[in-house]
């Protein structure tokens, strides 16, 4: 069963459309990934599902639920939550305050209290500089609070845009390690990644989005990886 | 000679106070919103002027009155949200600084259609003899002034670090995408940010509007005025600044009024704002907002 389901999504800034009509299904329970070249329209789709951008045409299915168009607080608390590009953490909040504010629309203050502590153990990195500047953590450790911060609103489904960008290449496998953990705890994912190598390890299914259209889909380990990979990095118009 | 510096200076604290008060509301919107609210005193005026209107029909007291003022500033204030700043969320800063505008020429055409008269008393907060501190004395509304800037900078301060609602706005401050994607309502920040800013300049207004004794349709630029220039002077977007901007306009009034004259006074404070902001002195934010 599919858990979002993206229909003939058009995203505009202005009169440049960088989604041209984008469908693809993330499935219940699974790592799903995006990839392709650089403005082919990966952080757009992700902002559209997220609401921050507001699609021109096309339907978002969460849930089986139309959530195009939604504010980004109502997507959260239906379930939805993104760790954006360049994970956009509150640099001068604590560490402590980035994860109250990942559990802002939620009311039921024990059990937030119960997964900070479950953030904490999962990420020992966070209990220790708690009560440090966000800003101050190394660029590794901000994934991961952006991660935790992500996952404080209890999301049914995590989207994650470029969560390896500009990590050492040990930070990136600690990322993807916990991608497959969360995976593994029952968090449906779905994610952007320009480390195509990386991506397809993880992921179950991907997609290949070039100039706002998805081009080409399928399960790593396929014949067409290698094809994939070279477009992802190069884009086919560079053939 | 040192006894008219030191009469001076606490007659400038009591009015630096209701100025630090007018600031903290301004910083408070500019710092969140980074938008300037030219309508920031006309909302406080509609607030001073409803409670006016209950008073003269209705002979409204004291504590009535200043939550009249109050409560009409937080209505106001909602509405210049609503109606000039929602809309350019993204938009041009400038679009909504000529629509605040706008809406201030609006609340004074209001106020003068329900109160044709220029002039209206106001009843004061304390009639009585002024505090005596040996050969000085201070006014018992400027200590009130004095106690409710103390008060507004304590309350704040809490507001925003130790509850919820101040979590919010110092998320949307420092990443305003990053807080939407948390799950913060950033719109509903936005209009609670105008109201809370307008609750202080309405206590502001009030104790100004009281200590005059009377009201006049000019308070709104007055208000904007003095809390642009106060602000201003403490460093765009700094509540502390804010403050003590307050209190320097505050004293530098009080001091040139008494050496220079009166019509002199106004001119030294926008002097010195233009040495202060031709000098690109330190904490002057003169950067441009990010």
């Amino acid at each position: 069963m599919s858990l979002l389901q993206i229909q003939d999504v058009v995203t505009a800034y202005g009169k440049i459309e960088a989604l041209k009509g984008a469908s693809l299904e993330v499935a219940q329970g699974s790592i799903t990934c995006l990839l392709g070249p650089n403005g082919a329209g990966k952080t757009t789709l992700m902002m559209t599902v997220a609401g921050i951008l507001k699609p021109r045409k096309g339907s978002i299915l969460f849930a089986g639920e139309d959530i195009a168009g939604r504010a980004p607080h109502d997507i959260v608390t239906r379930g939805v939550a993104l760790v954006p590009e360049n994970r956009l953490v509150f640099p001068g909040m604590t560490v402590l305050e980035n994860l109250q504010a990942g559990a802002y629309q939620r009311n039921d203050g024990k059990a937030v209290a119960g997964d900070l502590e479950k953030m904490f153990t999962r990420f020992p990195r966070l209990k220790e500089r708690a009560a440090q500047q966000a800003g101050t953590l190394s660029g590794g450790e901000q994934q991961m609070l952006a991660v935790a911060r992500a996952l404080m609103s209890r999301p049914k489904l995590l989207l994650m845009d470029e969560p390896s960008l500009g990590l050492a290449p040990l930070v990136v496998e600690e990322i993807f390690r916990i991608i497959a953990e969360l995976h593994k705890d029952g968090v449906s994912i779905f994610f952007v990644e320009q480390n195509a190598h990386m991506a397809l390890k993880v992921a179950q299914h991907f997609y290949l989005i070039e100039q706002g259209r998805i081009s080409f889909s399928g399960t790593p380990g396929a014949l067409a990886e290698d094809e994939v990979i070279r477009r992802a990095y190069l884009g086919s118009a560079q053939q | 000679m040192i006894a008219d510096l030191i009469q001076n200076t606490l007659d400038g604290l009591g009015i630096g106070a209701a100025y630090a008060l007018l600031a903290l509301g301004f910083t408070l919107i500019f710092g969140v919103l980074r938008r300037a609210n030219l309508s920031y005193g006309a909302a406080i005026m509609f607030g001073c002027y409803a409670a006016t209107w209950a008073h003269v029909n209705f002979g409204a007291g004291l504590l009535l009155l200043a939550l009249i003022t109050v409560a009409g500033a937080v209505l106001a204030g909602a509405y210049v949200e609503r109606l000039c700043f929602a809309p350019h969320r993204q938009g041009s800063a400038i679009a909504a600084m000529v629509a605040s505008f706008a809406v201030w020429m609006q609340f004074e055409e209001l106020a003068t259609l329900v109160m044709p008269t220029h002039l209206y008393a106001f009843p004061a907060l304390y009639e009585g003899a002024p505090l005596a501190l040996g050969p000085y004395t201070l006014r018992i509304d400027a200590l009130a002034m004095l106690g409710a800037a103390f008060a507004a900078c304590v309350l704040l301060w809490w507001t925003l670090y130790r509850t919820r609602f101040g979590l919010a706005v110092r998320a949307v401050v420092e990443q305003p995408d990053a807080a939407a994607l948390a799950g913060i309502n950033v719109p509903w920040v936005f209009v609670r940010v105008f109201a809370l800013a307008s609750a202080i300049g309405g206590v502001a207004g009030y104790l100004v509007v009281a200590s005059h004794g009377q009201i006049t349709p000019m308070l709104g630029m007055w208000s904007t005025l003095k809390g642009l220039l106060a602000m201003m002077l403490g460093g765009l977007g700094s509540l502390p600044g804010a403050v003590v901007g307050g209190l320097a306009l505050g004293l530098l009034e009080a001091h040139s009024q008494w050496f220079l004259g009166p019509q002199l006074r106004d001119l030294i404070a926008y002097l010195l704002l233009f040495v202060l902001l031709a000098a690109r002195v330190p904490w002057m934010n003169t950067r441009s907002a990010s």
